[in-house]
């Protein structure tokens, strides 16, 4: 029976901006055995796709059943009649949450799910408003604890697989240890008989059954630090132990069953040692390992190590583990988004800063260590500069010019214009920073500028170079090489004027003696032959229209003398930082940052012609001209206000349609599980060093500080995505979701995986913590991670990957026998295995490479 | 909701719409496209066995950050090259060394006891005008072979000095056309329609897939490191991906909003899902790396063809200074890239694979006989020089006579040296075009030469080379290289004459190919800034 249907439809409604009805559009209905089915263009951000039916048109309509997946909706019952009318209705998710999702992913680094439960609470505009005032946000990450060394508790679940308990440290080290008690069942709920003896050490080791190796054979009960009683344990080992020929172990009588479930739980003091504490069951039944630093990580040490004035102390791993850890933890999240984007824009590369320093005397094995500080101190200025309120680009062009990792990485450093005796002509600059100026700090390529203003505005660098200052003069660049010594007895003048006998830092110093003093015609038109015509300034383009159109930008420095030639570069600088051509390229590329990646350049302002993007564009260039609290041009704050204000920031098409880059990927997938326990901890423990060299080096090669290519690493999505880089994304989270897995058997197979350092996720100890009772229910599990992971997605858009995840839950690991998610206890090793593989999957999705 | 606007879905709605629907099918379910949007599979002969079973392959080597090509290969025949214009990094000329005799090119080896590179002068070319570098010495076996071009004054109409811009329009193949989003080897890709059909096609080995292998309707694949290239699985105690393999596999198939970038991703996974197996089958180890040239052309013991280990660098132990060294300690790591580009073009059925070198951006201490110039010229010599031996002698899906290796680079450096002893951004450089098919060097019965291989390099060139100060190294506004030839006709001509394009379809490849003003086939004065050009060459 042919059934000529007719389709009801309204256009596809495509901002979801409050929580009403939309209704999307039906593109192909027919039947399918005798069923009706329609597929429709999935809307974004929907929270519920429902599929209304009338017999007739006009008719009353009525849900009707079916199954409804991935935009396509099958019927349960077969048609009934020769017409059919049909509707599909969506209830998008409501606007706050796609504007809290967005958010974090895009002025942070991903959503916590402590963070995704503060928003809701302040709401989304409370959170812009705190983001735009960080100087507002208490916070002392580098700034190294107080508290000291406290005492942690760690609780597992296994089974017996051995009646013989192990402890060790994975190297060298000393810990403190207290409260040792081992229970049947997967619970301690504080009465249960402890099965081991002597578990709080206040009897002597002797007495029980404790026994000490080679390698622990220094250790002894002590009363320096105690839990409880009057005495715990002291571990310390000689050498990494492993086994039970090199631990401390204990015989425990009578013997455990490796059929029986039982929970072991200690206490450790946390220290600063870089050891991890292992202690398990012969054969891993009951095992864990936990670092002493207590899992909370601190970016303080390395702050402090690379703030040292020891020369060649730090190093680029302490730098990238610094920024890392601030990239996860700081609540200035926006501030941490806005540094890295400095220091991608205005990019120096960290390995020529050594080769250099090496280059010119400086011992190679503290050329690195230096070259590290300065791209520190450029991250430090960057970061000081943002906490002004009042911050403008010129200040920002200001900290790069003058930063000796610029001077160096564009090679100003050895440009000079002075007359060369021999050829009796001006010597050629070097034109490599003059050109990125123009083309990749400022005014973006083509823009304004051309081939004759490049060798121009060269000559004004010359002179600029990099020195070893007095600690005292570092921002003095007429400053001469350092005269205070460290050892100023040595008699051999040599010696005592080496590098590494001096006391000082490497900072900018401007040599007038270099500099080609001669006038430059700036931005002037050239004639046919390339000639500069001094006396047509250029002037901006018809298209930026009013108010910039027709200004004369031409600028001529004139013929200098003496150390003030030094004004040459400053004056290029406020020349060209408040310029139209500026505006557009920094608001084109702060919109690729935090709106999406199709923003253009060269957009016309002047016709009637508009696009959203370009609205948005130019409206950041206007309050970067005129802002709104009449301060000075160019402030970085009002600009980024006009983009998390705007409607196309806020769409929810705009959400999650921008790719994570290496970077971001790595910390948002330790952000997504980092949740704060009660005891201080959190639910998911970063190792930045491991993160760095690790995926970020394999998926795409982004290391930090030391990029090659002058135009920083992309933001666009196609800059990162390829097989060979989704593979390493996807062996990552799925690495990272095995480590601290306590699996019943570990196949040989799965010991292959990468090493994440000691970068852990605790998923379950996540959903246990969230969800209360609730944890035991396959979709209230599920549905909490895919909320957390893609929180501006909409259930209804998920409804695929949900059935997925839950039938994930409910099957035991061979992926084809039922095993229902709500038998298994959390906190069990079967429930930590189910969640953990249900993370690795969700962070394996397309959906998680967006932001 | 408005129910008084019945629709009637159109072709052109559903049209809209079922691509979208395609791009969200199964994972590797690319043969579910509709046939209209199907690329027909009967143009040309791209990817399609000639007459041996065997099909016509390309690699190519980017050389970014602007390579300077006058110290490649060098004008000696111009009076003004020298201390004048490069008083820090001229390369000089071997005064035992006759310039005017035409004939093969000199191949100075450092016999047993020297070092690889000792020959300290510019290699003379045997067309009495230029040399070249002594870095480059081993292209001077595949020159005499008469299997390599060398194309110079190389670029393209009102040039850009920026390295961005100007990577990006020789990647499109569409010089100052912003609205060119897409590769031009992605593009000979797709107009070959055998995206459809083969697993690989357009294969690149580094950290992110380049622009010449990126577009929208076809994934290229590209891999950062071949021995890595495979999943985990999740926490399981079972072994075996299956759980997670299905899931991945399900989850994946989910049909999702059309939002920037998920088209390009889901092509990705779908380029990631269908390759792992491939690369599973193949051996890209360290000790699968066992091709050993066939000749000692220094004296001592032959070079690995891919030097990735100081061992295989030819030198036994030794610092990074050994003078045995063939290659650069620095270089290995490219080598294994280039290794497994190789290998895929040998092993698999992709049609384009490469790689490439960075580091060119010589703004200072350039460095002449050595230096920092000189050791990534290093690399191209013996990566010429390499691969023809490995597709010479282990060929298999592919061999020499089969492949052609081309090396691009966006633009040339400034003649003059700079105050750092180095060189700026300027125009035209230099290409290589190399491979068993290649019309090079030649010589008649009696030794005569009837061919050079040399291009836009000599006197009597058709684009002739204009000596002195005022001449073809001072062209462009006074101290660049202006170009002779357009990267286009030799890259078309490539695509055409050797991949199999028909000519419709190199006019789609290369936009605008056949545009009488841009003179790229024909050549002549009237190019589209008036800059006299050569058109296409006789490359292959």
């Amino acid at each position: 029976m042919q059934l000529p249907r007719t389709l009801v439809s309204t256009l596809i409604g495509v901002l979801a901006v409050s929580a009403q009805q939309i209704t999307p559009d039906i593109h192909w209905f027919g039947l399918t055995n005798g069923r009706p089915e329609l597929r429709f263009q999935l809307a974004p951000s929907v929270q519920e796709y429902r599929i209304r039916h009338s017999e007739s048109p006009g008719g009353a309509l009525s849900n009707a059943s079916g199954i409804l997946s991935g935009g396509v909706w099958t019927g349960t019952n077969a048609a009934s009649g020769p017409s059919g009318f049909y509707q599909v209705e969506a209830s998008p998710l409501p606007s706050e949450t796609v504007l809290a999702g967005a958010l974090l992913n895009r002025i942070a680094y991903g959503p916590t799910p402590d963070e995704l439960d503060r928003i809701r609470q302040i709401g989304t505009s409370a959170y812009i408003a705190e983001q735009l005032a960080p100087e507002g946000i208490a916070e002392e990450l580098d700034q190294p604890a107080d508290t000291g060394p406290i005492w942690r508790k760690v609780t597992v679940t296994g089974n017996g697989s051995s009646s013989r308990l192990y402890m060790y440290l994975d190297g060298p080290g000393d810990a403190y240890l207290d409260d040792f008690r081992l229970v049947a069942g997967s619970v301690d709920n504080g009465t249960a008989a402890n099965l081991l003896p002597n578990g709080g050490f206040e009897s002597p080791l002797g007495t029980s059954n404790w026994r000490l190796t080679a390698n622990s054979a220094n250790s002894a009960r002590t009363a320096d630090y105690v839990r409880s009683g009057q005495a715990a344990f002291h571990l310390e080992m000689i050498a990494a132990g492993s086994t039970g020929t090199d631990s401390v172990y204990l015989d425990i009588v009578p013997s455990l069953s490796a059929a029986q479930t039982y929970t072991l739980s200690f206490w450790y003091l946390t220290s600063s040692e870089d050891s991890r504490l292992v202690v398990r069951l012969s054969g891993s039944g009951v095992s864990v390992t936990t670092p002493l630093s207590g899992g909370i990580e601190s970016p303080a040490p390395f702050f402090r190590n690379l703030s040292s004035p020891v020369m060649g102390s730090g190093g680029i791993g302490t730098l990238r583990s610094w920024h890392l850890l601030h990239a996860i933890q700081s609540r200035r999240q926006l501030a941490e988004v806005v540094r890295q984007f400095l220091e991608n824009h205005f990019v120096t590369q960290y390995s020529k800063t050594s080769e250099y320093l090496d280059n010119i005397g400086l011992p190679s094995e503290l050329a690195p260590g230096e070259a590290a500080k300065l791209e520190f101190r450029e991250n430090l200025a960057w970061r000081r500069a943002f906490l002004n309120p009042r911050c403008t680009f010129l200040d920002l062009l200001r900290i790069s010019a003058e930063s000796p990792a610029m001077i160096i990485y564009l090679d100003t450093v050895g440009s000079r214009g002075d007359i060369n005796t021999a050829t009796r002509t001006n010597r050629i600059a070097n034109e490599n920073y003059a050109r990125e100026l123009c083309e990749l700090f400022a005014f973006g390529v083509d823009n304004g500028y051309d081939q004759g203003d490049i060798v121009q505005i060269s000559r004004a660098w010359t002179g600029w170079t990099v020195d070893y200052l007095d600690t005292n003069q570092v921002s003095n660049p007429f400053a001469v090489r350092s005269t205070r010594y460290i050892n100023a007895s040595l008699t051999n003048a040599t010696e005592r004027n080496s590098l590494t006998n001096l006391v000082g830092q490497w900072s900018f110093r401007y040599r007038t003696e270099r500099h080609d003093p001669r006038v430059k015609w700036i931005f002037y038109e050239k004639g046919s032959n390339g000639t500069i015509l001094t006396n047509a300034p250029k002037t901006v383009p018809a298209r930026f229209g009013a108010p910039w159109a027709g200004r004369n930008y031409g600028l001529r420095l004139a013929y200098g003398s003496g150390t003030n030639n030094i004004q040459d570069g400053y004056a290029v600088l406020a020349h060209m930082a408040d310029q139209p051509f500026t505006q557009e390229y920094l608001s084109v590329k702060l919109c690729r940052l935090l709106v999406h990646d199709e923003f253009h350049h060269g957009y016309d302002f002047s016709d009637d012609v508009h696009t959203p993007e370009e609205d948005l564009v130019h409206a950041c260039m206007m309050a970067w001209e005129s802002p709104r609290n009449g301060g000075p041009k160019g402030q970085v704050r009002e600009v980024l206000r006009v983009i998390l204000e705007s409607d196309l920031f806020r769409s929810s098409l705009t959400a999650s349609s921008k790719v994570r880059t290496p970077l971001e990927f790595g910390v948002a997938t330790l952000r997504a599980f980092r949740s704060r326990r009660e005891d201080g901890t959190f639910t998911s423990v970063a190792d930045p060093a491991n993160l760095s060299d690790g995926l970020m080096n394999r998926a795409g090669r982004m290391r930090l500080f030391d990029r090659a290519e002058p135009d920083g690493y992309p933001e666009d999505g196609s800059g990162w995505i390829s097989a060979g880089t989704l593979a390493e994304r996807l062996r990552f989270a799925q690495s990272l979701s095995l480590a601290g897995a306590n699996l019943v058997t570990t196949p040989a197979a799965r010991s292959a995986s990468d090493s994440v350092g000691s970068s852990r996720i605790d998923p379950a100890g996540l959903v246990m913590l969230k969800l209360g009772s609730s944890a035991t229910s396959a979709e209230a599990v599920a549905d909490y991670l895919m909320g957390l992971l893609y929180p501006t997605e909409g259930a209804g858009n998920l409804a695929t990957i949900r059935k997925v995840a839950i039938d994930f839950l409910n099957t035991s690991d061979n992926g084809s026998t039922a095993s229902a998610f709500s038998t298994l206890l959390p906190g069990s090793r079967n429930y930590d295995g189910r969640v953990r593989g249900l993370a690795a999957l969700l962070l394996s999705t397309p959906r998680f490479q967006e932001q | 909701m408005n129910m008084n606007s019945p629709q009637i879905l159109s072709r052109r709605s559903f049209l809209g719409t079922t691509t979208g629907m395609a791009a969200t099918a199964a994972l590797g379910c690319l043969t579910n496209v509709p046939l209209f949007v199907q690329k027909a599979l009967a143009d040309g002969t791209i990817g399609r066995p000639g007459p041996d079973g065997r099909v016509k392959k390309l690699l190519f080597i980017f050389l970014r950050g602007a390579n300077d090509g006058l110290n490649n290969v060098i004008p000696h025949g111009d009076d003004a090259y020298g201390p004048l214009i490069r008083d820090n990094i001229q390369i000089p000329v071997d005064p035992a060394q006759t310039w005017n005799v035409r004939g093969r090119a000199l191949f100075p080896t450092a016999g047993a006891t020297g070092g690889t590179y000792d020959y300290p002068f510019s290699i003379p070319l045997g067309n009495g005008f230029a040399g070249l570098h002594p870095s480059l010495k081993f292209l001077a076996p595949i020159y005499n072979a008469g299997e390599l071009a060398m194309i110079h004054r190389v670029g393209y109409p009102r040039q850009s000095r920026s390295h961005f811009d100007s990577q990006n329009y020789w990647e499109t193949g569409a010089p100052r056309d912003p609205m060119v989003k897409d590769g031009i080897l992605y593009r000979a890709m797709y107009e070959s329609g055998r995206t459809q059909v083969n697993s690989l096609t357009g294969v690149s080995f580094q950290s992110s897939l380049p622009l010449m292998l990126r577009g929208s309707r076809a994934a290229m694949t590209n891999i950062t490191d071949p021995t890595r290239y495979d999943l985990l699985g999740v926490p399981n105690n079972v072994d075996g991906n299956l759980k997670m393999a299905n899931a991945l596999a399900a989850a994946n198939s989910a049909g999702f909003v059309p939002k920037q970038n998920r088209d390009m991703l889901q092509q990705q996974y779908a380029n990631m899902s269908k390759t792992l197996d491939i690369f599973a089958g193949l051996n890209f180890s360290e000790a699968g790396n066992t091709f050993v040239d066939d000749e000692n052309t220094d004296g001592r013991r032959p070079y690995h063809l891919f030097p990735t280990t100081n061992d295989k660098n030819g030198g036994g132990p030794g610092g990074t200074g050994n003078p045995n060294y063939v290659v650069p300690t620095s270089a290995y790591g490219f080598f294994n890239q280039l290794k497994s580009a190789a290998l895929i073009l040998n092993k698999t059925d992709a049609i384009v694979a490469g790689t490439q070198i960075d580091g060119w951006d010589t703004h200072s201490n350039q460095g002449g006989v050595t230096g920092s110039h000189a050791n990534l010229l290093r690399r191209v010599g013996w990566s010429l020089y390499a691969l023809r031996k490995y597709f010479k002698n282990h060929g298999d899906q592919c061999r020499w006579d089969d492949l052609v290796v081309v090396t691009l680079s966006e633009f040339g450096r400034t003649t003059i040296e700079n105050s750092d002893n180095g060189t700026d951004h300027a125009e035209a450089s230099v290409m290589y075009v190399a491979g068993g098919g290649v019309k090079g060097f030649q010589t008649n019965a009696l030794g005569a030469v009837t061919r050079s291989g040399i291009f836009n390099c000599g006197p009597s060139d058709p684009v002739a080379w204009q000596t002195g100060m005022n001449g073809t190294m001072f062209q462009s506004t006074g101290r660049y290289l202006q170009r002779a030839t357009d990267f286009r006709s030799v890259m078309g001509s490539l695509v055409r004459d050797h991949l199999g394009a028909t000519q419709e379809q190199l006019n789609r490849i290369i936009p605008g190919y056949s545009v009488a003003g841009e003179r790229l086939q024909s050549g002549g004065t009237q190019s589209a800034d008036g800059v006299r050009i050569t058109g296409e060459l006789p490359l292959v």
